[in-house]
């Protein structure tokens, strides 16, 4: 049964609604059809036997038809080992465990990280905490914003069918547990987060592959779009995703009409939901008040950016119409002349008032406050608006943890606050074109000159003419992120970013550039301490920009070159002419080439190297790992996976040379394997080093 | 000979020793081309004569004794590297004594483009401890899952090889050894051959009774083709190695009635010419894929039986006295042979 047949059979009511995502149909559509056929045509055939009876629509099972969008994977993109094209479809590997090329694994590697927080006490990216510990480590922009169980990875995919939810299975094929949040988006046009997890369900699961299904929220939405957000703190190693299964009832004619309709209103509510702060979309309005068309109407005086101007008008009017029956409805006492009570929940004794403090001490304790809160206090009354809109407030701005409710008309609420801003990350924002260019521009002309930090990673809004923009006005900016941005078309034109003079920090993970315009930026930024540039494609000539950077940018402190191609041992040998580097990340680098004495010369000089990566850089030799043995006296962490014919010695030489190593990676070593699996734990615990072996089952 | 038809991951998983492992992407189509194929799987005993000096012990016997021999050879080789041999099996540790012929048949469909590749490992990795057809083997699956993927490009055969090679050396798990290689790309959009050859292996392609095509046999020097590698550290210098770029690319204009054969050296080196010529014309127009079948099984028994027969003046032996070198007989060797027509 072909796929193309059932498509048609679609009623027609519906396929209006799926030209939501026109594009997102065709691009996987062929690989579909290629599993279909693997599969012997099984796909979706289960649904299509019941579809006749068609009036309360039926019950459906479907595997991911395409991934819209991912924050990283293991592989490259033109690579089939390790992306994220690799959960479409049904499961390849699922019950089998272990680590499989066919399988989707993260490494948003060295990103920034959480502040230390009460809940995040243990920071990290991909797996553990190892990436925090690293020299290259970042404090993330505004972290009270962030949610108990951050997100550090995701990936959006697509189904071929709208369905009301029932359930949604992850199939977890290594090293379980990661998934915190399951986000599904209506037809309403917004995200609802139909799951997320609990401190408990995060406690380390057994390493076997599993099939992970919570329970998720009941609701009536219709959706064919999911999300679901990674958290890899409690993690031993990568996590690897075979396949998503997302289960419910289809919507037959009737009720997608129904839908539509339900789509209308909510759409109008959702207008309003826009103007105002970003909590509402996802809060249940009863947390608004009991007053609900009042505190509506407060919201509309305080927030809707064109009533700014008569919103005092609009107050009098309120104060004079409507506040006796405002204060009836909420049985509290008037306080004071300025009309609006005080809903803060404990009311205070009638003595003291909050905003009896000083100016200073509630800026203060504002300060202490997320985003979200942040706008609802400004709904208390106007002292605390104006206390809430002070911008000193919004010097660091973070929409990250508000990716789902990030719009335009945001942007442009914030613009009016946040006149002092000094970092901005927009990370994960803009997904599916909430988020305009232009307007995104604008602020950036309004805002953008004072700008230190800036954070653009996975910006899906991100076009050659924003990027100029930033290069024509942050022209103060530190530190640059822009990591998994669209790579095509190439994005980076480095010409434009050639005003950037003050760069320390720079990062370019998983986003394509030409060498050229890399080389003038090195050149103009004779201060870059960090520079990652893993994934940077194979245009790049890796041996000229080490070179570079030997030249312009001795006071580099950590670089990362994971999958970097086209760096030879000439390129190795210029790196160790960089002698404050601490961090050096080589993975997958060096491929063809022997090392010759690169890394000897890398050792003698860079006496500060914490951590060093030389992952699956197969030239690596015997003589190379004593020099290790021999140099590597500050080693922190030391990555020797997939390299063939380290014998027990040299392992064994390096774990006792290397006084302050704490994570050694000897996965996919040859020589090393399982049976050795007793001595690993052995050796792990004498030297309390944390040894990654792969077990394969 | 018996053929069996199985699926070819028990092909890898039984013949941990095999110095050659192929697989074939092809595809059948009931408007254009009918295509069949037959893999037949030898393990020949020339290379490892070469690499590993154990000449004397060669069989002089046919087919029929190829097991006893094969027995025989890894024994020697088993004493001087046990361990990583063992290692090699999958921890079986001891070698399996197979049906040393395998016959796979296996088809797929992509829009426009129908793709078949074959890859000939080299054997003496294996007096490396490594199993000389894992490379090969996960090349050209590599190259299936590839074809099957979205962004093929059917008239770059080279890119496929490339990016499959690419693929190769990203796996964490190191696979090591080389192999030649040789791709066809079928786009019926133009009826168009794309081909991508390294190495010795190659195609032929017959039209009424003549050669119409047939790629260039690639070799840095006398029985050494080129070859893709991957190789373990300390062997850079000694191992020959070429990238999937020193790949000859060719396109050509089929038409019905035209008859592929795609093939290792082992069907080159032993066949002469003009008995290939003539088993591939009769073939021409044939879209009944069982007589393709036992066609392509008669070419694959030519091949054997004469690369056993040491009084058989083959291509291979002709070659070899041009440059000097007394190589008399035949040359066992790993034999796949797939046959297609244009219909």
């Amino acid at each position: 049964m072909s796929l193309l047949a059932y498509a048609e059979d679609r009623d027609p009511g519906e396929s209006s609604d799926t030209e939501a995502e026109p594009d997102a149909l065709v691009d996987f559509t062929a690989m579909l059809r290629q599993r279909q056929r693997e599969y012997g045509g099984w796909f979706g055939c289960g649904s299509k036997m019941q579809a006749e009876q068609s009036d309360q629509g039926y019950y459906l099972e479907q595997y991911v038809l395409g991934v819209l969008d991912f924050s990283s994977q293991y592989g490259i993109d033109y690579s089939i080992s390790y992306t994220a094209a690799n959960v479409i479809g049904r499961p390849t590997k699922f019950p089998a465990y272990g680590d499989y090329p066919e399988t989707f694994p993260m490494v948003s590697r060295s990103g920034p990280c959480p502040t230390p927080f009460p809940f995040n006490s243990r920071p990290q990216r991909t797996y553990g905490d190892w990436w925090q510990r690293a020299p290259s480590a970042t404090r993330e922009i505004q972290a009270q914003n962030l949610p108990k169980l951050t997100t550090h990875d995701y990936i959006v995919v697509y189904f071929e069918e709208f369905v009301v939810p029932t359930e949604v299975a992850i199939f977890e094929t290594f090293n379980p547990g990661s998934v915190v949040r399951i986000w599904a988006y209506g037809l309403t046009k917004h995200w609802t987060c139909l799951w997320e997890a609990t401190e408990s369900d995060l406690a380390r699961p057994a390493l076997d592959s599993r099939r992970f299904a919570p329970a998720l929220k009941k609701t009536t939405m219709i959706t064919k779009t999911l999300r679901i957000d990674f958290n890899h703190s409690r993690l031993n190693y990568y996590t690897e995703i075979d396949a998503i299964m997302l289960c419910g009832r289809t919507v037959s004619k009737t009720q997608s009409l129904l839908g539509k309709q339900q789509k209308r209103m909510q759409q109008q509510t959702q207008r309003q939901v826009l103007a105002s702060p970003p909590a509402e979309a996802s809060d249940p309005p009863a947390t608004d008040g009991s007053g609900g068309p009042i505190s509506y109407k407060l919201r509309t005086l305080k927030f809707q950016p064109n009533c700014h101007e008569d919103g005092a008008t609009k107050l009098h009017d309120f104060i004079n119409n409507d506040l006796s029956q405002f204060l009836m409805d909420n049985s509290v006492k008037g306080g004071g002349d300025l009309g609006p009570p005080h809903p803060l929940p404990p009311p205070p004794p009638p003595q003291v008032c909050l905003t009896d403090l000083p100016f200073e001490i509630l800026l203060r304790i504002l300060s202490y406050l997320d985003l979200k809160s942040l706008f609802r206090v400004g709904q208390v009354s106007r002292t605390f608006y104006d206390i809430s809109t002070h911008p000193l407030l919004y010097a660091e701005l973070s929409l990250k943890p508000y990716w789902h409710v990030a719009s335009s008309e945001l942007l442009c609420t914030l613009a009016r606050r946040a006149t002092m801003l000094r970092k901005l990350d927009l990370s994960w924002c803009g997904g599916l074109g909430n988020v305009s260019p232009t307007e995104f521009k604008k602020f950036l002309t309004q805002r953008g000159d004072n700008l230190t930090h800036l954070r653009l990673n996975s910006c899906k809004f991100l076009n050659a003419s924003c990027i100029e923009n930033v290069g024509i006005v942050c022209d103060n900016l530190i530190e640059l992120s822009l990591r998994n941005c669209a790579t095509d078309p190439p994005l980076l034109n480095f010409s434009c970013l050639a005003n950037l003079k003050n760069l320390e920090r720079l990062d370019l993970f998983q986003t394509a550039f030409e060498t050229e315009l890399l080389l003038s930026m090195l050149e103009g930024n004779r201060k870059l301490k960090h520079l990652n540039l893993a994934f940077c494609g194979v245009s790049v000539n890796m041996d000229n920009v080490a070179a570079h950077l030997a030249t312009y940018n001795t006071q580099l402190i950590s670089l990362d070159l994971w999958k970097a191609h086209f760096l030879s041992a000439r390129g190795l040998q210029s790196l160790a002419r960089l002698h404050q580097l601490e961090e050096l990340d080589l993975g997958w680098c060096l491929r063809e080439a022997s090392l010759g004495d690169g890394l000897f010369q890398l050792l003698t000089n860079c006496p500060k190297l914490k951590k060093l990566f030389l992952s699956a850089v197969r030239g690596t030799t015997e003589r190379d790992l004593m020099h290790i043995a021999a140099l590597g006296k500050n080693l922190e962490q030391l990555d020797l996976m997939g390299i063939l014919n380290i014998t027990h010695e040299r392992a064994y030489d390096i774990l006792v040379h290397c006084p302050k190593l704490q994570l050694l990676d000897l996965s996919f070593c040859d020589n090393i394997m399982d049976r050795d699996f007793d001595l690993l734990a052995e050796w792990s615990r004498q030297f309390n080093v944390d040894i990654k072996s792969s077990r394969r089952y | 000979m018996n053929t069996l038809d199985v699926d070819f991951r028990m092909d890898i998983r039984g013949t941990g020793f095999r110095r050659t492992i192929q697989q074939y992407l092809i595809n059948c189509c009931a408007q254009l081309v009918e295509i069949a194929m037959i893999l037949t799987h030898e393990s020949g005993k020339f290379m490892c004569r070469l690499w590993g000096g154990t000449s004397q012990e060669l069989p002089p016997n046919g087919h029929d004794k190829d097991d006893d021999g094969d027995k025989g050879h890894y024994h020697c080789h088993r004493t001087t590297n046990e361990k990583k041999l063992i290692r090699n099996s999958g921890g079986e540790g001891d070698f399996q004594r197979l049906p040393r012929l395998v016959s796979v048949a296996c088809g797929f469909a992509k829009d426009q483009a129908y793709t078949m590749g074959v890859a000939d490992g080299v054997g003496g990795w294996r007096s490396f401890g490594v199993d000389p057809g894992e490379f090969s083997m996960f090349l050209m699956r590599s190259c299936e899952r590839l074809s099957l993927g979205k962004d093929m490009v059917p008239q770059r055969p080279d890119l496929l090889l490339a990016r499959a090679y690419c693929e190769l050396l990203g796996q964490k798990c190191p696979v090591v050894g080389s192999c030649t290689a040789c791709i066809l790309i079928l786009n019926r959009a133009n009826s168009t051959l794309y081909t991508a050859n390294l190495g010795d292996s190659g195609f032929l392609v017959v039209r009424s009774g003549a050669v119409a095509c047939r790629s260039l046999e690639q070799q840095h020097h006398f029985n050494t083709p080129y070859q893709l590698s991957a190789s373990p550290p300390r062997h850079h210098v000694t191992a020959v190695s070429d990238g999937p770029e020193s790949a000859d690319t060719m396109q050509f204009t089929v038409e019905p009635g035209d008859v592929i054969l795609l093939a290792t050296d082992g069907v080159y080196d032993n066949v002469p010419e003009s008995i290939l010529i003539e088993v591939l014309s009769e073939m021409s127009g044939v879209s009944d894929a069982v007589r393709l079948q036992m066609a392509a099984n008669a070419v694959a028994l030519m091949a054997r039986i004469l690369s056993f027969n040491p009084a058989h003046d083959s291509p291979f032996s002709q070659n070899a006295r041009k440059l000097n070198i007394a190589a008399s007989g035949g040359k066992p060797d790993d034999i796949t042979v797939l046959l297609a027509t244009v219909v």
